[in-house]
């Protein structure tokens, strides 16, 4: 039989390759170890050998198309083989199929297989004498053998010929020959079984592998079109219709969307991280009201000194303050939960992501070490990461390794929501709009400076009475704020 | 070719290593040919040829038009050398303080297996780097050396033919990056080549780092 080219797998990791250029052209002679094609994967360009020697009968990708390993790229006729004949064959084969495993790879890959006369079966007077390709293997038991092998039924000549005169489909038949090939008495029985079932004059006209298999998979008859005998609906009939609706549904879909947005590396590891972590982290989420009158006073205090060489404070770096002091008073919320150990692992170090928008792409870049740091430490790390970050110049190493993140939607008019965590972190912390809101103060309402503060935790690692513990806490030095900036050597000189 | 004659030879066990200085694209070309071949006829022996190039501009079997600036024309009256190649990737450029590396090696040996051999390379360059404190990484999909997604350090692109490779790597460590501005480094826009130099804020010779390169491949193909 022809022989079938099929894109290499030339690593274990590729999945497709591009098709360069053709070495080789329709009708073309080709012998062993003679350059096909090229090949690229990756940054790879690989030169493609011929492990056949015939005639290039067809190419059924064209040069720069991507195609996934084991499509089928090109036919050879083999020598002795008629080209027209190998490229009709090519056309009969889906050729953007990957190649399936083979149902049963010990079978001969044979597609046309006349029967040698010591089998029972009869020798099929018509069968041409040309092509006859007798298997070299010993065939394998008929029940192993799929009759279908890559799309291509298996049938002999004669009995091919004898369906096409009476538009009988070779899909419905099993074959009784070697291989589970088709014979013309199976097509002679079929036709005969097929006249015993002559359907009613009113109904739909089906064949009765077809009427089952439109019973199992739902579809209206009187919208197929038949092509078997005396106009009866195929299997492959019906398959050709499915295909239609399939195509038809998707052309219509596609009218739905205006566009589609490629999406960067970054997003995409963002997609993956937040789906591991909603599926493997059983979040809980707490919230606390906290009053910022005196975080305000205290923050315009400090910038109305106006130490010079001194950055100015904002809610930010006071938060990230707070979170890294509460951190340090509560080891078990700088944490992780490690599956493959099967223990809570606490980090030694407080690591304080920042999760910020540059130009719709959220990166959170990481404050290093603030254990023992003052505020203002903290504030040059972090306004020179977000700087970087709006410059788009982070490093990896800018945004890796956070132990804890903080997610403030407050300059958005956000009053109170829940961020997911960032794995392998155990917690997130989620901060909201400064703003003034009533309150109940010694029994009567007053207005007073508030902002919500939403904590979502890994159930895993932590807690509801030790998360809430550790929020009270934040809550505590964002209301009593002084201790913000105890340890800031120098201060206040 | 007298000057490949002239270059000199390390031999190692296994792994050749064979400096050649600065040498013309075509040059070493030739030589990378006549290596393979060697290979293909049974007779050859695992080489990385390490060297710089003048300033040429070389376009791969990927390459697209519009991912170089200018004509070919006007690349060379910019004082490009320009050449089409046979080996995968894009459009991509050399020059004076690049590291260029060759292998001609025979995959056989080394798992037949061509995303490997590029991990493989990648992974080479990386410690390479880490030995100078830079921290690069790889991205699947985008083969080279990389510091994030859009700074690229190490170009890759490599030919196979039965097995026997060509083309390879091309390292900055401190070449004038303005050099590349005529084209669009592997047809990937918006992403910016720097150079060890440029990272590091420092002068970095190249001597040290070809040192480094050599022993990294060594470690791994041997």
């Amino acid at each position: 039989m022809p022989k079938q080219i099929r894109m290499p797998k030339l690593s274990d990791t590729m999945e497709e390759g591009r098709l360069i250029a053709w070495r080789k052209s329709v009708g073309d002679a080709v012998k062993r170890g003679e350059i096909l094609a090229e090949i690229e994967t990756d940054k790879a360009d690989m030169e493609f050998e011929s492990f056949a020697e015939g005639t290039i009968a067809a190419l059924a990708v064209e040069p720069g198309a991507t195609v996934d390993v084991g499509t089928l790229i090109a036919v050879i006729a083999l020598p002795g083989e008629e080209v027209a004949d190998a490229a009709a064959a090519a056309e009969a084969t889906p050729a953007a199929s990957p190649a399936q495993p083979s149902p049963a790879p010990a079978a001969p890959p044979a597609a046309a297989v006349v029967p040698s006369a010591a089998t029972a079966s009869p020798a099929p007077s018509l069968a041409p004498p040309s092509p006859v390709i007798v298997p070299a293997a010993p065939l394998q038991p008929a029940l192993q053998v799929s009759h279908v092998d890559d799309g291509r039924v298996r049938a002999t000549p004669a009995a091919r010929r004898l369906a096409e005169e009476r538009s009988v489909d070779l899909t419905e038949l099993d074959g009784s020959g070697p291989a589970g090939a088709i014979l013309t008495s199976d097509v002679e029985n079929y036709l005969a079984e097929l006249e015993r079932t002559e359907p009613p004059k009113d109904g739909p006209r089906a064949t009765p592998v077809a009427l089952r298999m439109a019973e199992e998979l739902g579809i209206d008859l009187d919208a197929v079109k038949g092509s078997g005998p005396a106009s009866r609906i195929t299997k492959t009939d019906l398959l050709d219709h499915s295909k239609n609706e399939a195509a038809r549904i998707k052309d219509r879909e596609a009218e739905l969307f205006r566009g589609a947005v490629q999406l960067s590396q970054k997003r995409k590891a963002l997609i993956r991280n937040m789906v591991q972590s909603k599926a493997e982290a059983p979040h809980f989420y707490l919230q606390m009201e906290v009053q910022t009158d005196s975080l305000r006073e205290l923050r315009d205090r400090v910038n109305g000194e106006g130490v010079e060489g001194r950055p100015r404070l904002t809610y930010t770096h006071l938060m990230i303050k707070a979170a890294a002091l509460a951190l340090e008073r509560f080891p078990e919320a700088n944490a992780t939960y490690r599956a493959d150990e099967h223990n809570i692992a606490l980090y030694d170090v407080i690591n304080v992501g920042l999760a910020v928008d540059v130009n719709d792409e959220l990166v959170a870049p990481t404050i290093k070490d603030c254990q023992g740091k003052g505020i203002f430490r903290l504030v040059e790390e972090a306004n020179e990461l977000i700087q970087r970050a709006r410059m788009r110049k982070l490093q990896p190493q800018d945004y890796a390794d956070g132990t804890f993140t903080i997610s403030n939607l407050g300059m958005f008019g956000v009053d109170r929501f829940y961020a997911i965590i960032t794995p392998p972190q155990s917690s997130i912390l989620s901060v909201s709009a400064i703003e003034p809101r009533p309150v109940v103060r010694d029994g009567k309402v007053a207005i007073s400076t508030m902002t919500t503060l939403g904590l979502s935790v890994d159930h895993r690692v932590m807690d509801g009475v030790k998360a809430a513990q550790f929020l009270a806490e934040l809550k505590r030095l964002l209301e009593e704020p002084e201790e913000l900036l105890r340890d800031e050597a120098g201060f206040g000189d | 070719m007298t000057r490949l004659a002239s270059a000199t030879e390390a031999a190692h066990a296994g792994l050749q290593i064979r400096r050649l200085g600065e040498i013309a694209y075509r040059d070493a070309f030739e030589l990378q040919e006549e290596l393979r071949d060697r290979h293909l006829a049974g007779r050859g022996r695992d080489t990385v040829l390490l060297l710089e190039h003048p300033d040429v501009i070389t376009f791969g079997r990927g390459a697209e038009a519009g991912t170089a600036l200018l004509s070919e024309a006007g690349l060379r009256a910019q004082g490009y050398d320009v050449h089409r190649v046979n080996r995968g990737g894009d459009v991509t450029y050399h020059g004076p303080g690049q590291l260029v590396g060759y292998p001609i090696l025979d995959l056989k040996r080394h798992g037949r297996d061509v995303h490997l051999y590029l991990r493989t390379l990648e992974q080479a360059l990386i410690a390479c780097l880490a030995r100078f404190e830079i921290a690069a990484l790889c991205r699947p999909g985008f083969a080279g050396v990389w510091l994030d997604e859009r700074h690229k350090i190490a170009s890759i692109g490599v030919g196979v033919r039965r097995w026997v490779t060509l083309h390879g790597f091309a390292l900055n460590v401190n070449c004038d990056l303005s050099r590349f501005a005529p084209i669009i480094p592997c047809g990937l826009e918006g992403v910016e080549m720097v150079s060890m130099e440029s990272v590091i804020g420092v002068e970095v010779a190249l001597e040290p780092v070809l040192r480094a390169t050599a022993e990294e491949l060594e470690k791994v193909f041997a």
